[in-house]
């Protein structure tokens, strides 16, 4: 009997491997699925959270921040440092320095909460790179919307930028560090 | 020009074939060994739905060049309190059986290195060294994983020898030959003739192949009973202390010992060099069916490696000890049973 | 047939390098203090024996030893000494009880050497060049269950007496009787 139950059992257990190797050859003849990361990239979801970054008005191409401070106050971790003057021929301040300590950063999302003008928003970087620390613990978001505000000049009709909108102060605090220091992105 | 070729060639030269046959087995190794480890890197990433490597050369067509140059620019360490001598002399050992072993293997109807008479014999009592190598390269270089490793490669190929040899005289019994090409040639004319479905000799055949193919994948170590190079508890089993060139030779004869498991096993059971229809045979073709009927085994053992997780150890041994052997002796009994029963039956009436 | 130019004195060459392994095998066997590489000698011995036999014309004899004396003895005594062999052997004083033994065994040995050298020299040889069978499988074959099949029975016996002293050594420790 219990010959008859090991004979059963030898069968039974040959098959189920049978059976696994037929699932991996059909895995086998089925598509890649995976990605290949530095040649292809996903696209973030909307959620994702990456450093906070200063909107990009469409209309104006300038910064809606106001440098309220609001969002220095709300960060729980003081990462967030604000500084704004007014500029003339404007009814607000308008920000002249972001910097964003992104290595005390929690990516809570209370600054973005926090902001009455949508000024602030989540970018979707997720690969950021620099050769040093300053790029992280002192992020120049108002440099990093002037270098996306070119991109924005270069596709915006031509007709429509006013001269006067274009120029805009380059952030008076420390020299703007060199193109190495800031996060790259890849294309 | 052609009367020089002919006379190179020809039987007049025996040294240049012995020549040709060297570098040929050589160069036969080496690609293989090459190219197996990129087709198994591939094979495992289409089986895990991702592309494998693909980076160097032409769709990662270079990477088994990059391998090796890499392995070479890295420095042969003899780590302190080894054997010094059996250290170096492991990978040597246990490179060299695969090529003897390979000298015997008939790729064709007249492509064979050497066609010894008991060829069968020659292949297992040189695959029995391997043993030997991986053991006294474990034991020389003085690490407590080598040395257990080294220990289970022992038992488990002791475990596996005995199922193996016995399924081997169960066909031998129904061969009747020791020769690989007079297997071979046994096995003409359509694919039933094969000694795989050759049921009338023996009704379990087929089981008869299954426990071969199980204890070759043990004998060469690989995957599920990869205990030797268990990597996740064994850092690399046995050849933990060798870097460079010290670890790619035991690399290529994993490889080459899989070559010649698979030839063997396509040999015995699956008629070598024959065409499986009758047609598309010959010279040129033999050897083209040889080549497709063990990369075609060669593919099981990686599929079968990337399909099932490492097995314990003593399942491993209660494998071989409680279901291996007893099948096999039956089988054994079985065929020598259908042999002669003709034989009594016409005594008795 | 032609063969390879001075092939005879590649044959001598190469019988040469077999006789060489044997002896060099069976030294290191004796000399070495390590174990391990003694059993690597003892291997070595073996492999040079598995080629003095293929010089004999009985390549199935030949790989037989290879088999059975390389790929099962040596690995079961390499197995057994990984299990139990201390890292370095001791050179520590011998008691004296030792010393005898080793000088009876000295004893023993010299006279087996003598009486083997005694009958190589006085005894008369065969012809040279007689080959009894081909040494072919088949005639093995018939050859061990016909006109040896005696000895051939009884080598089984040697299997099931080592068989009792391995169950007496195993229930010995087991019992602490």
């Amino acid at each position: 009997m219990t010959t008859i139950a090991a004979f059963k059992e030898v069968c039974t257990g040959f098959m189920s491997l049978l059976t696994g190797m037929r699932i991996t050859l059909g895995q086998f003849f089925k598509p890649i699925i995976t990605v290949q990361y530095p040649r292809q990239t996903l696209k973030m979801p909307a959620r994702f959270r990456g450093h906070i970054r200063l909107v990009l008005d469409p209309e104006t191409g300038k910064s809606r921040c106001t440098a309220c401070k609001l969002c220095e106050r709300a960060c729980p971790s003081t990462c967030i440092a604000v500084d704004g003057a007014k500029l003339e021929g404007q009814k607000t301040k308008s920000v002249t320095d972001y910097r964003l300590n992104f290595t005390n950063c929690s990516l809570c999302g209370a600054c973005v909460e926090a902001c009455p003008f949508d000024a602030i928003e989540f970018s979707k970087e997720y690969n950021v790179v620099a050769f040093t620390r300053d790029a992280f613990d002192k992020m120049d978001l108002v440099q990093l919307l002037a270098a996306r505000r070119e991109a924005w000049t270069q596709n915006r009709p031509p007709e429509a930028p006013p001269a006067q909108l274009a120029p805009t102060p380059a952030p008076p605090p420390a020299a703007a560090p060199s193109p190495a220091g800031q996060p790259q992105t890849p294309a | 020009m052609s009367a020089i070729v002919q006379n190179l060639l020809g039987p007049g030269w025996p040294w240049v074939r012995l020549l040709l046959y060297l570098a040929g087995i050589g160069a036969f190794v080496g690609a293989n060994a090459a190219y197996l480890v990129l087709a198994e890197r591939k094979i495992a990433g289409r089986i895990q739905r991702r592309p494998g490597p693909n980076e160097a050369g032409f769709g990662g067509w270079m990477q088994p060049f990059a391998d090796v140059g890499k392995l070479f620019a890295k420095q042969m360490m003899i780590p302190p309190g080894t054997d010094r001598l059996l250290y170096c002399l492991a990978p040597l050992m246990v490179m060299a059986p695969p090529l003897i072993c390979l000298t015997v293997i008939p790729y064709g109807e007249n492509l064979v290195a050497r066609n010894v008479d008991v060829g069968l014999l020659l292949v297992f009592s040189f695959g029995s060294i391997n043993v030997m190598a991986l053991m006294l390269a474990g034991w020389a270089s003085r690490n407590k994983f080598a040395i257990i490793s080294s220990a289970r490669v022992v038992s488990q190929n002791v475990a596996y020898e005995i199922p193996m040899l016995l399924v081997v005289i169960t066909l031998l019994m129904a061969t009747g030959t020791l020769n690989l090409n007079e297997i071979v040639g046994q096995q003409g004319g359509w694919f039933w003739n094969w000694n795989f479905f050759r049921v009338w000799v023996n009704p379990l055949m087929p089981v008869t192949f299954v426990i071969f193919f199980i204890c070759m994948l043990a004998e060469t170590n690989r995957a599920p009973f990869d205990m030797a190079e268990a990597e996740s508890e064994l850092v690399a089993g046995a050849f933990t202390e060798y870097g460079g060139m010290g670890f790619g030779v035991f690399f290529m004869a994993e490889y080459a010992n899989i070559v010649v498991g698979c030839s063997i096993a396509t040999v015995l059971f699956f008629g070598g060099w024959q065409s499986p229809f009758v047609v598309l045979s010959g010279p040129v073709f033999g050897p083209l069916w040889f080549m497709v009927k063990l990369y075609a085994l060669v593919f099981t053992v990686m599929w079968v490696r990337w399909t099932f997780p490492r097995t314990q150890f003593y399942n491993l041994l209660n494998l071989s000890w409680k279901i291996l052997i007893p099948i096999s002796l039956f089988t054994l009994l079985l065929t020598g049973a259908m042999m002669k029963l003709p034989l009594l039956l016409h005594h008795l009436f | 047939m032609s063969t390879l130019p001075l092939s005879e004195y590649v044959v001598l060459g190469i019988f040469g390098l077999i006789v060489a392994t044997t002896v060099a095998g069976a030294l290191i066997a004796v000399l070495s203090r390590r174990m391990i590489r003694g059993v690597a000698g003892l291997a070595l011995c073996s492999l040079g024996l598995a080629g003095l036999y293929y010089f004999l014309n009985s390549p199935f004899l030949a790989l037989m030893e290879v088999l059975i004396y390389i790929g099962a003895v040596c690995v079961t005594i390499v197995f057994g000494i990984m299990l139990s062999e201390t890292d370095e052997p001791e050179a520590g004083e011998k008691p004296a009880r030792e010393r005898w033994w080793t000088a009876l065994s000295a004893l023993v040995s010299a006279a087996i050497f003598w009486g083997l050298c005694h009958l190589a020299l006085h005894s008369a040889w065969p012809s040279a060049g007689v080959q009894a069978t081909n040494g072919s499988v088949r005639e093995i074959g018939v050859a061990l269950l016909t006109t040896y099949s005696l000895p051939f029975e009884l080598i089984s016996l040697v299997l099931l007496v080592a068989i009792l002293g391995a169950l007496t050594l195993a229930r010995g420790g087991r019992t602490k009787s």
